[in-house]
């Protein structure tokens, strides 16, 4: 057996306080293999894979590379030491040249000057390597995601990356684009370059892949060959065994009349949603992977994108053009980051809970604000000291109160939550589930979006599972197994 | 790291001393002004005279209301260099108006108008064709200069009503022996109004809100392309009266006037206290900046040095009162 070309060993991250982002996670890389990382969100992927990328530093554990144990500094010190990454959003400078992104930062020099005929040669070999047909003094820009794609992965071999991480290379490609990339990594590993490749696409996997570590829970679950294991077994891996974090209260059978019934909408990147209805004191739940579009529903539903489609809003037609027709409507969106699209940080509490309701006056009422505000703050038992405050000195979770906030005090009905529980600890996760419930019990129709199927579950009366663009099944979470749930998230079929 | 004691939720009210500290750090840009007032007062017997406090308000009053109208700008993020050649444009404008047979209420009113519209038509295009300001406001420096220029072939229009030039020049008494011309109070009072808008309205919320986080801003259903097309119709119409006030100062349409005069009141602006990158300032940083930056100009004057020293020392007092800013900024942590 070939010695590992990387070892990681029992290595954690911890983010202060005090959330753990991965507990315990092993990794051994073969020289020559392509190895697959598997894991639901949240299993701490991307924490280990910036770990080995040297982007964090690890709180405890060890890596060796070679056999040699290493203490990466440095993006730069791991390519040092022959690790390359190659982010999914492909961290190449549009604007410059195929042969100015190969060689940014170490470009080949002869007395402080760029050695220009060196730099072509040198390109043009690693643009061989990975049988590109375009050529060195093209712009970026001016290229597919695919072939953009090979250009990263030449990057890393004018570093003489022994290790190549790739995470999610399939999100932006094609079939046939796919295929291509496929072929130059079966050739790299030939001639003995080891490739890290993170998926959550089974498929695409037994493609490719000879072995998988999964992660789970921020731990390294096993160390599987990809040909000798069932995708049952995968996914078990994947799901495992859940303990409840946040306990699944009895809800009461909802009663309401419909109140948002989505007859089809229809949006960029493949969206496309049909037969999605909400009743007033339901709480229907959203879930999939990164990028199966759960966002942009949202988004379309409250007028910040554009869409085709016929949505009926209380039984009259509902097409909002901009935000402003939506919240006219009733309809209130916790966007998916409080910072930069929920909150005017730097302004006090009360004028960031009260934005959305000040159009209906010329002059502001200062006095009236505060007096709004106080009162729903208090309701969902926000902790702050003064109305005036600026709410960027709230906690994280009492900033997404006030987010909540603006909309209860606007009046709205249909409350749309984008990943509320984000950044937040166990107990604001379960203090904000029970603001939830308790705005559905008052009557409210709400959808929240969640990456952690974990939480809707404690919480909805529904959950729709979205695939791709597409909401493809609708679950009972009081008398469906979640691990069927889980399943048709990543597999993208129904399992009922 | 230095260890301090937590502050008290308990105790709203710190001692004086400590208030007082806090208020002269929010406000230091008084603070600074009246520094350099008394150190000006030092320097010459001159200066705190009512004859020439009546002049600084005088001088001032122009780059003023420009800078008023530039506040709100810079409130949103964005940035006008247009201002100059707008002053310069509705300067000629209403004199060549009133050259031929318009009626001085009439040419303002026309001139303000268009100085309005001037504005609005550069925020729109900024917030519909989502290009930066700082690119369209400068195609507006130019060609607007130019269409000053093309108004008379570049001659300047006098022989103005005299009606008009009583505009910028009465003298109003407003303390017994102390007269301030209506230039000056025009300045005053427009700040007061600018002020009032910022702090009381709606719309001045929504100034701030879209200065300080558009996506947030726009998420809670403001209008927020609105927004930036009004906040340049205002400055717009400010530099329409910076410019009627110029020309009745000097009673003279003068198409090469107000060169420059942008860069005069950005830095006034910034130097009061309000962020480039938006959000965050107000006007009366704006008014107490604009009156700095005379007064600097004018103990120089009464000292009998040169422009050479004004500038070079203006740039140093701006560069230094930014530089406190960014310290301030970071004593209370927020990058």
């Amino acid at each position: 057996m070939p010695d590992n070309v990387l070892t990681v060993r029992n290595v954690s991250k911890i983010f202060l306080p005090s959330i753990v982002a991965l507990e315990s996670a092993s990794l051994e890389v073969r020289p020559g293999e392509v190895h697959c990382l598997l894991g639901a969100n949240g299993a701490g992927k991307s924490t280990l894979l910036k770990i080995i990328a040297g982007a964090f530093r690890p709180t405890g554990g060890e890596l060796a590379i070679g056999g040699q144990p290493v203490e990466l500094r440095s993006p730069a010190d791991a390519a040092r030491h022959g690790i390359s990454m190659i982010y999914q959003e492909l961290d190449l400078v549009p604007q410059l040249t195929v042969e100015q992104n190969l060689f940014l930062g170490h470009a080949p020099t002869r007395m402080g000057i760029i050695d220009h005929a060196e730099r072509r040669r040198r390109a043009n070999e690693a643009l061989a390597r990975v049988g590109a047909r375009f050529r060195p003094d093209a712009r970026v820009e001016t290229l597919s995601v695919a072939n953009q794609q090979l250009t990263a992965i030449a990057r890393s071999l004018t570093m003489d990356a022994k290790v190549i991480i790739m995470d999610e290379p399939s999100a932006s490609l094609n079939e046939t684009e796919l295929k291509s990339v496929f072929e130059v990594i079966r050739e790299l590993v030939r001639q003995g370059v080891a490739i890290v490749y993170v998926s959550h696409r089974l498929g695409e996997l037994r493609e490719i892949g000879d072995r998988v570590t999964v992660l789970r829970g921020g731990r390294t679950i096993g160390t599987y060959s990809i040909e000798e294991t069932s995708d049952t077994a995968l996914v078990e891996a994947i799901i495992g065994k859940q303990r409840s974090l946040i306990e699944r209260k009895p809800r009461k059978p909802v009663t309401g009349d419909t109140a948002l019934r989505v007859n089809r909408l229809r949006g960029a990147e493949g969206l496309d949603i049909a037969g999605l209805e909400v009743r007033w004191g339901e709480v229907v739940g959203l879930t999939g992977l990164n990028g199966s579009g759960r966002t942009s529903f949202l988004k379309a539903l409250f007028g910040a994108h554009h869409f085709d489609g016929e949505i009926l809003l209380e039984d009259r037609p509902f097409h909002p053009r901009h935000p402003a027709d939506a919240i006219r409507r009733g309809v209130g969106l916790v966007p998916e980051n409080r910072k930069t699209e929920g909150l005017v940080l730097h302004a006090p509490i009360y004028k960031n809970a009260t934005l959305p309701s000040m159009r209906s006056s010329w002059l502001t009422r200062h006095k009236l604000q505060k007096e709004r505000t106080v009162p729903v703050l208090k309701s969902l038992s926000t902790k702050y000291g003064k109305p005036e405050q600026a709410v960027v000195q709230l906690s994280g979770g009492n900033q997404q109160k006030v987010v909540l906030a603006k909309w209860i005090i606007n009046g709205a009905r249909i409350l749309l939550l984008d990943e509320p529980s984000r950044g937040l600890d166990i107990g604001a996760k379960a203090d904000l589930y029970d603001l939830v419930d308790k705005l559905a019990e008052d009557g409210a129709a709400v959808i929240v979006a969640s990456s952690e199927l974990e939480e809707l579950y404690a919480a909805c009366d529904n959950i729709w599972v979205f695939h791709e663009g597409r909401n493809i099944g609708r679950y009972d979470p009081a008398n469906t197994d979640r691990d069927a749930i889980l399943r048709a998230t990543i597999l993208g079929e129904q399992h009922v | 790291m230095s260890k301090t004691a937590t502050p008290s939720v308990e105790a709203p009210y710190p001692p004086i001393g400590k208030r007082l500290a806090d208020m002269a750090i929010e406000y230091n840009f008084i603070v600074i002004f009246l520094i350099v007032v008394a150190v000006a007062t030092m320097l010459s017997d001159n200066f705190l005279t009512f004859a020439n406090v009546a002049n600084l308000f005088q001088q001032a009053a122009v780059v003023g209301v420009v800078a008023i109208g530039m506040t709100f700008v810079i409130l949103t993020g964005n940035i006008d260099l247009s201002v100059g050649s707008v002053v310069a444009l509705c300067g000629m404008l209403v004199a060549v108006l009133m050259q031929n047979g318009f009626d001085p209420f009439v040419a303002v009113a026309i001139t303000a108008l268009i100085g309005t519209a001037c504005g609005a038509a550069m925020g729109a295009i900024s917030a519909l064709a989502q290009v930066p300001s700082f690119i369209v406001t400068l195609a507006g420096l130019v060609s607007f200069r130019g269409v000053t220029y093309l108004l008379t072939d570049g001659v300047p229009v006098s022989g103005l009503p005299k009606g008009f030039s009583a505009i910028g020049s009465t003298m109003v008494p407003v303390l017994p022996g102390f007269a301030i011309s209506s230039m000056g109070l025009i300045f005053i009072g427009l700040c007061i109004i600018a002020g009032i808008v910022l702090r009381l309205t709606v719309f001045g919320e929504y100034v701030f809100a879209t200065g300080g986080n558009p996506q947030a801003a726009r998420l809670s259903g403001l209008p927020t392309r609105l927004m930036i097309t009004a906040v340049f119709a205002v400055s717009g119409f400010m530099a329409a009266l910076g410019g009627i006030l110029l020309t009745s100062r000097l009673r003279i349409g003068q198409p090469t006037a107000a060169q420059g005069l942008e860069l005069d009141a950005i830095a006034a602006v910034v130097l009061g206290g309000t962020s480039l990158f938006g959000g965050r300032g107000g006007i009366l940083g704006t008014f107490f900046a604009v009156m700095l930056l005379q007064v600097l100009r004018n103990i120089f004057n009464l000292l009998g040095l040169g422009s050479f020293y004004q500038m070079t020392v203006t740039g140093i007092i701006i560069v230094a009162a930014i530089l406190l800013n960014r310290f301030i900024d970071h004593r209370k942590g927020r990058e």
